[in-house]
């Protein structure tokens, strides 16, 4: 009892909690690093920055978004990953490192988080070393973690983790950058992340890590044809490549803030939002499952093969290889975020946006933006703790298993993808027929797994002789 | 449940063709167990099989809890201490010998023969160092079986704990030396003569080996100085001790 109202309070409390103060803290500083920028700052070595007109906000989200929320929520996924695998398994989990006062008998375990630290230390003090056949290229070497690390940290870049606010009288945005090529970043820069890996199969001179960068740069340029083609059918509907536009406003009622067919009852507004999973479950599975592939996690985690084929960053000891580690799960987090902007509404709940926006966010803008921000926090929380689950569910996919999805399944679907809603946003620009089409593949979906096929009359299908052979066959057999 | 007509082949099942329904079962199973594991406290029953309670966990968390063992279960070796608190020992190496896994190292000392405790008489030998390599230790037994003085006995039912140095596991005497003192009627030190025990004690403790039908041969008069006889006849020079 004690257990689950501590859970329950962990979940409900304290982790909103704590990404509502964060969204307030960025708004706030934000607020206060444009007003410091726009009065004409001076700074000692970045004073281009401060020309006529600029706009220092992008710091604050850099921090905290990036630095903070991001890195943060990474570094807990490590240790995330094994607590949640060992649940999954019936087992415990990291617990022995444990803190507490020296006087205090029996140290607290805190559902493992020490484990953060210990690990931290553990890869920072451990000796790097580099084997002597990497001596070949001891730059490549090097660069291949920061080749893999960095892409994957820049495709933060351009997602807004909250509304853009009025801050004291400015548009204090919640993301870094918000160039008009949007998602397209997010494609060039991701494209990037598969030289960190090759290289450093290629730099460690072993013919296991070099097999493991091959595995991996065969499989990431595969699917990064389906993780394109998923995401045309929402910038058709939308008609934008921008991701705050993607998520729209609700005040003004565009992007996936509007409702398809709704209504207010009791001042509160109701209805089905247009979230893309809504207009476009097609093709949030395919982005899904082409994400877990450039993630390089499982099922699709023939690249690294932990457990017996042996990856890419074989050669790779000490922080070297925790830079690997963490770029993984930099990557889940992030490609979240993504998911949480383009499939999930953002910061919409879902219910009341509109009322919400016009009332709360009119007479208190910052507290409403820090309460967007923890909504998409929340989200991108539960889609970081579902790859973890699927992780620890299915089984890795075999080399031509994957190659056979990524182009013969995901290529495709994608491409039938994109023409249904090309056609249907061609017929109807409000995009109610393309939610209808939604719902219908979500129902079919829904059906089949509801639903178990029937048993054959007669001969159970699951009986088999002694020979292991199906009953039928085995008749034909003798 | 809703049905539809398929075929008895999972190939031409949309389920399996689309591969996603399957998915969501698997993902649901899983997600029940973490569920069940996550918002439920564990039972710490150390009887795995009789956990009761929601949660689903099987680990024994070891230090705190530890798994009960089978009654037949001994445990460690020690060491059986005489009454005087020395070891009953009398380095004979017949346990060094037998040990297959060869974690048994004694070096054997000579009790001085103007040993006012006149222990010289009845024992020749005690161990100076008796030490066992646990981490060699295959707990079979042999030494126990070996053993004709009763002097080392696997009734400790405890394992070897941990140590965070491979020579905190060489264990010495004093370590091995433990439990209520033992002696046996039989014992030599009990027949010596200097034993200010009466005679028919004696008698009386032996009564089992016959009723005081065997005549107890008492040593009456032990000469000072046991004879030494140099046997040189061997291959190896070889001292030999005689006594009387």
């Amino acid at each position: 009892m004690r257990r689950s109202i501590t859970i329950l309070l962990v979940i409900f409390a304290i982790i909103p909690f704590t990404f509502w103060c964060l969204g307030w803290a960025q708004y706030r500083i934000g607020g206060l690093l444009f007003e410091w920028s726009s009065d004409g700052c001076s700074l000692p070595f970045f004073g281009h920055l401060c020309d006529t007109g600029s706009n220092l906000s992008w710091v604050s989200a850099l921090v905290f978004n990036l630095l903070i929320f991001v890195m943060v929520l990474a570094t807990l996924l490590t240790v995330a990953e094994r607590k949640w695998s060992a649940f999954t398994q019936d087992r415990i989990g990291p617990e022995r490192a444990r803190i507490g006062p020296a006087w205090f008998q029996k140290h607290v375990s805190l559902g493992g988080l020490p484990h953060v630290a210990a690990d931290a230390l553990k890869m920072i003090f451990k000796e790097n070393t580099r084997p002597t056949a990497a001596d070949r290229d001891k730059i490549l070497f090097w660069l291949a973690p920061v080749l893999a690390f960095a892409p994957i940290f820049a495709l933060a870049a351009v997602i807004p983790f909250g509304p853009t606010v009025w801050v004291s009288g400015y548009r204090v945005p919640a993301m870094v950058a918000n160039p008009d090529f949007g998602i397209l970043w997010v494609f060039a820069i991701a494209s990037l992340a598969v030289y960190g890996t090759s290289l450093a199969g290629w730099a460690s001179n072993s013919k296991f890590a070099l097999l493991g960068g091959v595995r991996a740069a065969s499989q990431m340029i595969s699917y990064e044809v389906a993780l394109g083609l998923s995401l045309v059918g929402m910038m058709v509907a939308f008609t934008t490549v921008r991701l705050p536009d993607l998520i729209g406003s609700a005040a003004a009622g565009t992007g996936q803030s509007q409702y398809l067919w709704g209504a207010s009852v009791l001042g509160v507004d109701v209805g089905l939002p247009a979230w893309g999973i809504v207009l476009q479950p097609l093709g949030f599975l395919l982005f899904f499952a082409a994400s877990f592939a450039e993630t390089k996690r499982a099922p699709f985690d023939i690249p690294e093969g932990e457990s017996e084929i042996i990856g890419y960053f074989l050669e790779y000891s000490g922080m070297k290889f925790g830079t690997f580690m963490i770029s993984e799960f930099v990557e889940v987090v992030v490609l979240s975020a993504l998911i949480t902007a383009i499939f999930l509404g953002g910061w919409n709940i879902g219910v009341g946006d509109i009322a919400l926006a016009q009332g709360f966010g009119q007479s208190h803008p910052v507290w409403y933006g820090a309460l967007c921000a923890m909504v998409f926090a929340l989200k991108v929380l539960l889609l970081c703790w579902f790859q973890l689950i699927v992780r620890w569910t299915f089984p890795r996919f075999r080399y031509d298993q994957i190659m056979t999805l990524g182009w013969k399944i995901l290529l495709p679907l994608g491409l039938f993808n994109l023409f249904l809603t090309g056609a249907l946003v061609l017929l109807d620009p409000t995009l109610h027929w393309l939610a209808l089409a939604g719902l219908l593949e979500i129902a079919l979906l829904v059906a089949l797994t509801l639903t178990q096929a029937a048993k054959a009359p007669g001969a159970a299908a699951g009986h088999t002789d002694a020979h292991g052979l199906p009953a039928a066959a085995a008749s034909a057999h003798h | 449940m809703a049905y539809y007509k398929a075929t008895k082949d999972p190939t031409t099942d949309i389920r399996e063709r689309t591969y996603v329904p399957e998915l969501l079962h698997g993902l649901a199973v899983t997600m029940r167990h973490f569920m069940r594991n996550l918002f439920f406290p564990r039972d710490a029953n150390v009887d795995v099989l009789n956990r009761k309670g929601t949660s689903q966990i099987t680990t024994v968390s070891y230090p705190e809890e530890k798994q009960v063992y089978p009654e037949g279960y001994r445990g460690l070796h020690r060491l059986v201490p005489r009454d005087d608190g020395k070891p009953r020992c009398v380095a004979c190496y017949l346990c060094a010998t037998i040990c297959p896994a060869q974690c048994i190292h004694i070096e054997a000392g000579e009790y001085e023969t103007q040993d006012a405790s006149g222990e010289s008489r009845v024992i020749e030998k005690f161990p100076t160092s008796f030490v066992i390599d646990e981490l060699r230790c295959i707990v079979c037994g042999l030494c126990v079986d070996a053993c004709p003085k009763d002097a080392i006995r696997m009734d400790t039912g405890l394992h070897t704990p941990s140590e965070y140095t491979r020579s905190g596991f060489v264990w010495d005497i004093p370590r091995l030396l433990e439990g209520p003192p033992v002696s046996h009627p039989s014992d030599p030190w009990m027949r010596r003569p200097a034993s200010e025990a009466p005679a028919h004690q004696h008698l009386e403790k032996h009564a089992r080996i016959g009723d005081g039908l065997v005549q107890l041969k008492l040593p009456q008069s032990a000469p000072a100085h046991p004879v030494r006889t140099e046997v040189t006849s061997g291959p190896v020079p070889v001292t030999k001790f005689l006594r009387d």
